[in-house]
């Protein structure tokens, strides 16, 4: 971890890190179902993606579902559309009691480690992150978003309890996500953005806490990400411990670096869909420039997508937004 | 003493206190909610409009407005939501029987291709709690489903939910498809990313940036 968040902590240029599988998916002929479920083609696609841009590090694929799966959950697989939850796992105190913690062999966890295996042996030019969702999110995929939401009110007890197992399930993927060679774990909290700054810390950053814990150090950096937070609970978010947070596009990224530590790394925002996937050269070339123009001066910023690029982002988007980092570098710098 | 249950209910709901057994908010811990506070209102005479009009409405009214000032957040104001609902089932038998009008049908659901629902839900609580019938279709609705659903209520408002710029697109084909079935059915969109310029753009009669504007314009096509 030293080397990781020393080297964008110690250097004056700005470094790019955007959040993206789906350019490699789709630049190998392959469907999004298709990379969900082979660890092989995965990997494929980071392999791309390490391959064609200059980027700080890689990411393997923002699927919000892999770890609800291995609980038991019914997952829908769209083609060309990261898979989704289709109903609850779980509704009361019995159901939550009844719950097993699941090996990491169940449902697609293998072919996760797999991708995760091959991209950290074989990529060789930056390091590569895993990722996994984080534990108030997925105890919300597993209960329902909107009953979670009330039960932490009304039925604290469940709720912590679904947690500890989430946590204790997410603790156990860490790990070995990590002894596959990987530089660390980004961890999507996105529902986690929706509670107060307490509530966030007490449902979300005390639990990401213990998987911080129990794999955060020199070789391994946890990014927290939590693109629903507008500013409102990234005191929650530090409390976590990660070494690295990142930001959605619904937050000022110049107000949060002013609160966050200057030994956190700070990522963020840019609009996967407004300005990635929407935009034309010209726009993304603009936003990109205002965003390193209001963050200039601080050396723990790296720039990045505000969250996962969806599927279909044109390519050159994403090399017009690689150039004007480049050219904000040295521009400044030299 | 009527006044006073109006106004403990309307309290209720504000802090969500839902009913006797929930423990939140804890300063109102082991003191009857909005289920019992209207049951003993029902049965001393209050009418159900006025439950509605000066206890529910007021409530959500205020809650949405520190909603917006972000006061208090999603769980706060589902539980408000949740509250208000609590209320409504004693109000179901009044609106069943005729004795109180509803202002009418809305039909809600969150469009195809999209499965976030936080926000669709909470429009639809707010919107039953304003006095209508709310019949919600759920997430990932397809086109025949809201077909089929305008064309069993033919009178009904529809509304329709997307917070993915990708799934925004699938308005429009569904707002057509309402169209063709039954062509006076009046629609309002919602969801983070849209626009009122965008709901124009695709046909829509109505946009709610949030629940209160949903429901301002409601209130307009209804009077
Ligand atoms: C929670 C969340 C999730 C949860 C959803 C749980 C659920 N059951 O809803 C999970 C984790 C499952 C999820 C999944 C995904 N998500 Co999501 N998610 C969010 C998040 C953090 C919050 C959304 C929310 O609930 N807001 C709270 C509610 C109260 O607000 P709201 O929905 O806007 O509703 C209000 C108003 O808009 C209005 N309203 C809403 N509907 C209607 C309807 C009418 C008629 C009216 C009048 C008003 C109205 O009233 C509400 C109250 O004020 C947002 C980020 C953010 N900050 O918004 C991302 C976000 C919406 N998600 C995003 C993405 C990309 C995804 C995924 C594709 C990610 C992935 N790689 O898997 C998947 C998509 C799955 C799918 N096909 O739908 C992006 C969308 C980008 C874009 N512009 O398209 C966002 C913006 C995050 C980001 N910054 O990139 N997500």
């Amino acid at each position: 971890m030293k080397e990781f968040i020393n080297r964008i902590l110690q250097s004056s240029k700005v470094t790019a890190l955007p959040v993206m599988t789906h350019p490699g998916i789709e630049a190998i002929g392959k469907t999004v179902r298709e990379a969900v479920s082979s660890g092989e083609i995965h990997y494929k696609a980071i392999k791309y993606i390490s391959e064609h841009f200059d980027t700080l590090a890689c990411t393997s694929i923002m699927d919000l579902t892999v770890e609800a799966e291995a609980f038991g959950a019914k997952i829908n697989f769209p083609e060309h559309e990261v898979p989704s939850v289709s109903e609850r796992l779980v509704v009361d105190l019995e159901s939550v009691e009844l719950l097993e913690v699941p090996s990491l062999e169940k449902g697609r966890i293998s072919q996760f480690l797999l991708a995760n295996k091959l991209a950290a042996e074989n990529i060789k030019n930056k390091p590569v992150f895993s990722g996994c969702i984080g534990p108030f999110s997925l105890a919300g995929r597993l209960y329902d978003m909107s009953e979670i939401m009330v039960a932490i009110y009304i039925e604290p007890d469940i709720v912590l309890q679904l947690l500890s197992k989430c946590t204790e399930f997410l603790v156990n993927y860490c790990i070995a996500l990590k002894a596959t060679g990987t530089a660390g774990v980004i961890i999507a909290e996105p529902a986690a953005g929706l509670l107060s700054d307490d509530d966030c810390k007490e449902y979300s950053s005390n639990f990401v806490k213990q998987i911080v814990d129990s794999v955060q150090d020199e070789t391994f950096t946890i990014i927290l990400h939590n693109c629903g937070n507008t500013g409102h609970c990234t005191n929650a978010m530090i409390a976590s411990g990660a070494k690295a947070l990142h930001f959605g596009n619904a937050i000022n990224m110049e107000d949060v670096l002013k609160q966050c530590p200057k030994d956190i790394v700070v990522m963020g925002n840019l609009n996967p869909v407004g300005v990635f996937k929407q935009g034309t050269r010209e726009s993304v070339r603009k936003a990109t420039r205002k965003l390193l123009d209001e963050t200039a001066g601080y050396l723990n910023f790296v720039i990045s997508s505000g969250c996962d690029l969806p599927p279909f982002v044109p390519e050159e988007n994403i090399y017009a937004f690689l150039e004007t980092v480049e050219e904000f570098n040295t521009k400044q710098y030299t | 003493m009527n006044q006073k249950l109006l106004e403990k209910l309307s309290e209720c709901v504000e802090f969500g206190k839902i009913n006797l057994a929930s423990p939140y908010p804890p300063q109102m811990k082991g003191l009857p909610g909005a289920d019992e506070i209207t049951k003993e209102a029902l049965e001393a005479g209050v009418t159900p409009t006025e439950i509605l009009n000066d206890a529910l409405i007021i409530a959500m009214n205020k809650v949405g407005q520190k909603f917006s000032e972000n006061k208090i957040f999603v769980p706060q104001m589902l539980l408000s939501a949740k509250a208000m609902s609590a209320s409504m089932m004693h109000l179901k038998p009044f609106f069943a029987n005729g004795s109180v009008k509803r202002k009418g049908t809305f039909i809600l659901g969150t469009v195809y291709g999209d499965l976030h629902d936080i926000g669709k839900n909470l429009f639809g609580m707010m919107v039953e709690g304003a006095g209508w019938e709310v019949i919600d279709l759920g997430i990932d609705v397809k086109i025949e489903k809201f077909v089929e659903a305008v064309q069993q209520n033919p009178n009904a408002v529809v509304g329709i939910s997307a917070l993915l710029t990708t799934t925004m697109v699938h308005m429009k084909p569904v707002i057509d498809a309402i169209r063709i079935a039954v062509p006076e059915t009046k629609i309002i969109v919602g969801g983070a990313p849209l626009s009122a310029e965008f709901a124009t753009s695709i046909g829509a009669d109505g946009y709610g940036k949030n629940p209160q504007e949903g429901i301002m314009w409601l209130d307009k096509i209804s009077a």
